[in-house]
Protein backbone atom coordinates (compact mmCIF):
# COMPACT_ATOMS: atom_id res chain seq x y z
CA UNK A 1 0.00 0.00 0.00
CA UNK A 2 1.27 3.40 -0.88
CA UNK A 3 -0.30 5.75 1.63
CA UNK A 4 -1.22 9.24 0.64
CA UNK A 5 -2.24 12.32 2.56
CA UNK A 6 -5.92 11.47 2.08
CA UNK A 7 -5.40 8.01 3.59
CA UNK A 8 -3.60 9.53 6.55
CA UNK A 9 -6.42 12.01 7.09
CA UNK A 10 -9.09 9.31 6.88
CA UNK A 11 -7.15 7.10 9.26
CA UNK A 12 -6.59 9.93 11.72
CA UNK A 13 -10.31 10.65 11.84
CA UNK A 14 -11.08 6.98 12.54
CA UNK A 15 -8.26 6.77 15.08
CA UNK A 16 -9.42 9.88 16.95
CA UNK A 17 -13.00 8.69 16.99
CA UNK A 18 -12.32 5.26 18.43
CA UNK A 19 -9.02 5.38 20.29
CA UNK A 20 -10.47 6.15 23.72
CA UNK A 21 -13.04 3.38 23.46
CA UNK A 22 -10.49 0.84 22.28
CA UNK A 23 -8.06 1.84 25.01
CA UNK A 24 -10.83 1.60 27.62
CA UNK A 25 -11.70 -1.87 26.35
CA UNK A 26 -8.13 -3.08 26.72
CA UNK A 27 -7.81 -1.44 30.13
CA UNK A 28 -10.77 -3.52 31.23
CA UNK A 29 -9.42 -6.66 29.65
CA UNK A 30 -5.73 -6.56 30.46
CA UNK A 31 -5.39 -3.90 33.17
CA UNK A 32 -1.66 -3.40 32.59
CA UNK A 33 -1.35 0.09 31.02
CA UNK A 34 1.69 -0.70 28.86
CA UNK A 35 0.08 -3.80 27.43
CA UNK A 36 -3.19 -1.93 26.85
CA UNK A 37 -1.26 0.74 24.94
CA UNK A 38 0.54 -1.87 22.82
CA UNK A 39 -2.74 -3.56 21.99
CA UNK A 40 -4.29 -0.23 20.99
CA UNK A 41 -1.37 0.31 18.63
CA UNK A 42 -1.68 -3.18 17.15
CA UNK A 43 -5.43 -2.76 16.66
CA UNK A 44 -5.02 0.48 14.75
CA UNK A 45 -2.03 -0.81 12.82
CA UNK A 46 -4.34 -3.49 11.44
CA UNK A 47 -6.95 -0.83 10.75
CA UNK A 48 -4.36 1.17 8.80
CA UNK A 49 -3.32 -1.86 6.76
CA UNK A 50 -6.96 -2.60 5.90
CA UNK A 51 -8.01 1.02 5.52
CA UNK A 52 -9.45 0.47 2.05
CA UNK A 53 -11.82 -2.07 3.57
CA UNK A 54 -12.58 -0.11 6.74
CA UNK A 55 -12.92 3.46 5.48
CA UNK A 56 -16.05 3.04 3.33
CA UNK A 57 -18.02 1.46 6.19
CA UNK A 58 -20.57 3.52 8.16
CA UNK A 59 -19.48 4.64 11.64
CA UNK A 60 -21.24 1.85 13.55
CA UNK A 61 -19.78 -0.78 11.26
CA UNK A 62 -16.34 0.75 11.62
CA UNK A 63 -16.67 0.40 15.41
CA UNK A 64 -17.78 -3.21 15.06
CA UNK A 65 -14.86 -3.91 12.69
CA UNK A 66 -12.32 -2.34 15.02
CA UNK A 67 -13.65 -4.15 18.08
CA UNK A 68 -13.62 -7.47 16.26
CA UNK A 69 -9.89 -6.91 15.80
CA UNK A 70 -9.54 -5.74 19.41
CA UNK A 71 -11.36 -8.78 20.82
CA UNK A 72 -9.20 -11.14 18.77
CA UNK A 73 -6.07 -9.41 19.96
CA UNK A 74 -7.23 -9.63 23.58
CA UNK A 75 -7.85 -13.37 23.12
CA UNK A 76 -4.41 -13.81 21.56
CA UNK A 77 -2.93 -11.86 24.43
CA UNK A 78 -4.62 -14.13 26.95
CA UNK A 79 -3.34 -17.16 25.10
CA UNK A 80 0.14 -15.78 25.27
CA UNK A 81 -0.31 -15.45 28.99
CA UNK A 82 0.79 -11.83 29.11
CA UNK A 83 -2.56 -10.37 30.02
CA UNK A 84 -3.79 -12.93 32.50
CA UNK A 85 -0.68 -12.51 34.59
CA UNK A 86 -1.22 -8.81 35.01
CA UNK A 87 -4.97 -8.45 34.92
CA UNK A 88 -6.35 -8.38 38.44
CA UNK A 89 -3.21 -7.52 40.36
CA UNK A 90 -2.23 -4.50 38.30
CA UNK A 91 -5.48 -2.63 38.74
CA UNK A 92 -5.53 -3.44 42.45
CA UNK A 93 -2.02 -2.21 43.04
CA UNK A 94 -2.06 0.98 40.99
CA UNK A 95 -2.63 4.18 42.84
CA UNK A 96 -4.48 6.71 40.78
CA UNK A 97 -2.20 9.40 39.49
CA UNK A 98 -4.68 12.13 38.91
CA UNK A 99 -6.86 13.57 41.61
CA UNK A 100 -10.03 15.53 41.49
CA UNK A 101 -9.96 19.28 41.77
CA UNK A 102 -9.60 19.87 45.47
CA UNK A 103 -8.15 22.52 47.71
CA UNK A 104 -5.36 21.68 50.12
CA UNK A 105 -3.03 18.74 50.65
CA UNK A 106 -5.34 16.98 53.10
CA UNK A 107 -8.19 16.88 50.61
CA UNK A 108 -5.80 15.87 47.82
CA UNK A 109 -4.59 12.95 49.92
CA UNK A 110 -8.19 12.04 50.65
CA UNK A 111 -9.07 12.18 46.94
CA UNK A 112 -6.06 10.01 46.09
CA UNK A 113 -7.10 7.52 48.72
CA UNK A 114 -10.64 7.33 47.37
CA UNK A 115 -9.38 6.87 43.81
CA UNK A 116 -7.01 4.15 44.96
CA UNK A 117 -9.90 2.39 46.69
CA UNK A 118 -11.99 2.72 43.54
CA UNK A 119 -9.11 1.35 41.48
CA UNK A 120 -8.90 -1.65 43.77
CA UNK A 121 -12.65 -2.18 43.66
CA UNK A 122 -12.69 -2.01 39.84
CA UNK A 123 -9.88 -4.53 39.71
CA UNK A 124 -11.97 -6.94 41.77
CA UNK A 125 -14.99 -6.76 39.47
CA UNK A 126 -15.71 -9.76 37.26
CA UNK A 127 -14.07 -9.16 33.90
CA UNK A 128 -17.32 -8.83 31.92
CA UNK A 129 -18.43 -6.07 34.30
CA UNK A 130 -15.03 -4.37 34.41
CA UNK A 131 -14.76 -4.18 30.62
CA UNK A 132 -18.20 -2.63 30.30
CA UNK A 133 -17.52 -0.18 33.12
CA UNK A 134 -14.24 1.01 31.61
CA UNK A 135 -15.83 1.35 28.16
CA UNK A 136 -18.70 3.38 29.64
CA UNK A 137 -16.46 5.63 31.74
CA UNK A 138 -13.01 5.98 30.14
CA UNK A 139 -14.38 5.09 26.68
CA UNK A 140 -17.49 7.28 26.98
CA UNK A 141 -19.63 4.82 25.03
CA UNK A 142 -23.36 4.31 25.50
CA UNK A 143 -24.78 0.92 26.42
CA UNK A 144 -25.93 0.45 22.83
CA UNK A 145 -22.49 1.27 21.46
CA UNK A 146 -20.84 -1.09 23.94
CA UNK A 147 -23.33 -3.78 22.96
CA UNK A 148 -22.52 -3.30 19.27
CA UNK A 149 -18.81 -3.35 19.96
CA UNK A 150 -18.91 -6.50 22.09
CA UNK A 151 -21.70 -8.30 20.29
CA UNK A 152 -23.93 -8.23 23.39
CA UNK A 153 -27.53 -7.01 23.76
CA UNK A 154 -27.72 -3.47 25.15
CA UNK A 155 -29.93 -4.77 27.98
CA UNK A 156 -27.18 -7.15 29.08
CA UNK A 157 -24.70 -4.28 29.00
CA UNK A 158 -26.98 -2.11 31.15
CA UNK A 159 -27.52 -4.95 33.63
CA UNK A 160 -23.78 -5.62 33.99
CA UNK A 161 -23.08 -1.91 34.33
CA UNK A 162 -25.68 -1.68 37.05
CA UNK A 163 -24.19 -4.69 38.85
CA UNK A 164 -20.73 -3.17 38.60
CA UNK A 165 -21.93 0.12 40.07
CA UNK A 166 -23.62 -1.68 42.95
CA UNK A 167 -20.44 -3.55 43.76
CA UNK A 168 -18.38 -0.37 43.61
CA UNK A 169 -20.84 1.53 45.77
CA UNK A 170 -20.74 -1.28 48.33
CA UNK A 171 -16.94 -1.40 48.29
CA UNK A 172 -16.70 2.36 48.78
CA UNK A 173 -19.49 2.57 51.36
CA UNK A 174 -21.67 4.59 49.03
CA UNK A 175 -25.33 4.11 48.28
CA UNK A 176 -25.90 3.50 44.60
CA UNK A 177 -29.69 3.67 44.52
CA UNK A 178 -32.03 5.58 46.84
CA UNK B 1 -33.83 10.72 40.19
CA UNK B 2 -30.18 10.83 41.10
CA UNK B 3 -29.26 10.52 44.74
CA UNK B 4 -26.32 12.50 46.20
CA UNK B 5 -24.47 9.24 46.89
CA UNK B 6 -24.90 8.16 43.29
CA UNK B 7 -23.59 11.50 42.09
CA UNK B 8 -20.60 10.99 44.33
CA UNK B 9 -19.91 7.64 42.67
CA UNK B 10 -20.28 9.26 39.26
CA UNK B 11 -17.82 12.00 40.17
CA UNK B 12 -15.37 9.45 41.48
CA UNK B 13 -15.72 7.36 38.31
CA UNK B 14 -15.21 10.48 36.18
CA UNK B 15 -11.97 11.24 38.04
CA UNK B 16 -10.86 7.63 37.69
CA UNK B 17 -11.65 7.63 33.96
CA UNK B 18 -9.72 10.88 33.45
CA UNK B 19 -6.69 9.38 35.15
CA UNK B 20 -6.89 6.19 33.12
CA UNK B 21 -7.76 7.59 29.70
CA UNK B 22 -5.07 7.49 27.02
CA UNK B 23 -3.36 10.90 27.10
CA UNK B 24 -3.51 12.85 23.84
CA UNK B 25 0.29 13.00 23.58
CA UNK B 26 0.54 9.22 23.93
CA UNK B 27 -2.22 8.72 21.38
CA UNK B 28 -0.35 10.95 18.94
CA UNK B 29 2.80 8.87 19.40
CA UNK B 30 0.80 5.75 18.56
CA UNK B 31 -0.70 7.42 15.50
CA UNK B 32 2.69 8.57 14.29
CA UNK B 33 4.11 5.08 14.76
CA UNK B 34 1.38 3.70 12.51
CA UNK B 35 1.06 6.34 9.81
CA UNK B 36 4.31 7.03 8.01
CA UNK B 37 4.98 10.68 7.42
CA UNK B 38 3.69 11.78 4.06
CA UNK B 39 6.11 14.29 2.53
CA UNK B 40 4.54 17.60 1.71
CA UNK B 41 5.56 19.83 -1.19
CA UNK B 42 6.73 23.33 -0.51
CA UNK B 43 4.50 26.14 -1.75
CA UNK B 44 7.17 27.35 -4.19
CA UNK B 45 8.15 23.99 -5.63
CA UNK B 46 6.54 24.69 -9.03
CA UNK B 47 8.31 28.05 -9.59
CA UNK B 48 11.58 26.56 -8.27
CA UNK B 49 11.16 23.68 -10.69
CA UNK B 50 10.46 26.03 -13.60
CA UNK B 51 13.50 28.15 -12.73
CA UNK B 52 15.75 25.10 -12.81
CA UNK B 53 14.32 23.91 -16.13
CA UNK B 54 14.68 27.38 -17.68
CA UNK B 55 18.28 27.64 -16.52
CA UNK B 56 19.10 24.20 -17.92
CA UNK B 57 17.53 25.02 -21.28
CA UNK B 58 19.33 28.36 -21.49
CA UNK B 59 22.66 26.71 -20.72
CA UNK B 60 22.09 23.95 -23.28
CA UNK B 61 21.15 26.29 -26.08
CA UNK B 62 23.63 29.13 -25.64
CA UNK B 63 26.08 29.45 -28.49
CA UNK B 64 29.61 28.58 -27.32
CA UNK B 65 32.26 31.31 -27.38
CA UNK B 66 34.51 29.64 -30.07
CA UNK B 67 31.48 29.27 -32.31
CA UNK B 68 30.68 32.94 -31.94
CA UNK B 69 34.30 33.85 -32.67
CA UNK B 70 34.25 31.77 -35.85
CA UNK B 71 31.31 33.64 -37.20
CA UNK B 72 32.11 36.12 -39.96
Amino acid sequence: MTPGRDDAAVFTRIFDEHRNAVHAYFLGRVAEPELARDLVQETFLRAWRRLSELAPLPADSQRAWIFTVARNLAIDSYRAGAARRAAEAALRSQAATQETSVAGPHRQAEARERLARLDTAIGRLPEEQRVILTMATAGELTSSQIGEALGEPAGTVRYRLSQARKQLAAALDLEDEP
Amino acid sequence: MTSPARSDLDRLLDAWASARRLPDAEAELIRQAIVPAVPTLSGTWWSDFNDKISTAIARATVTPGPALAALP
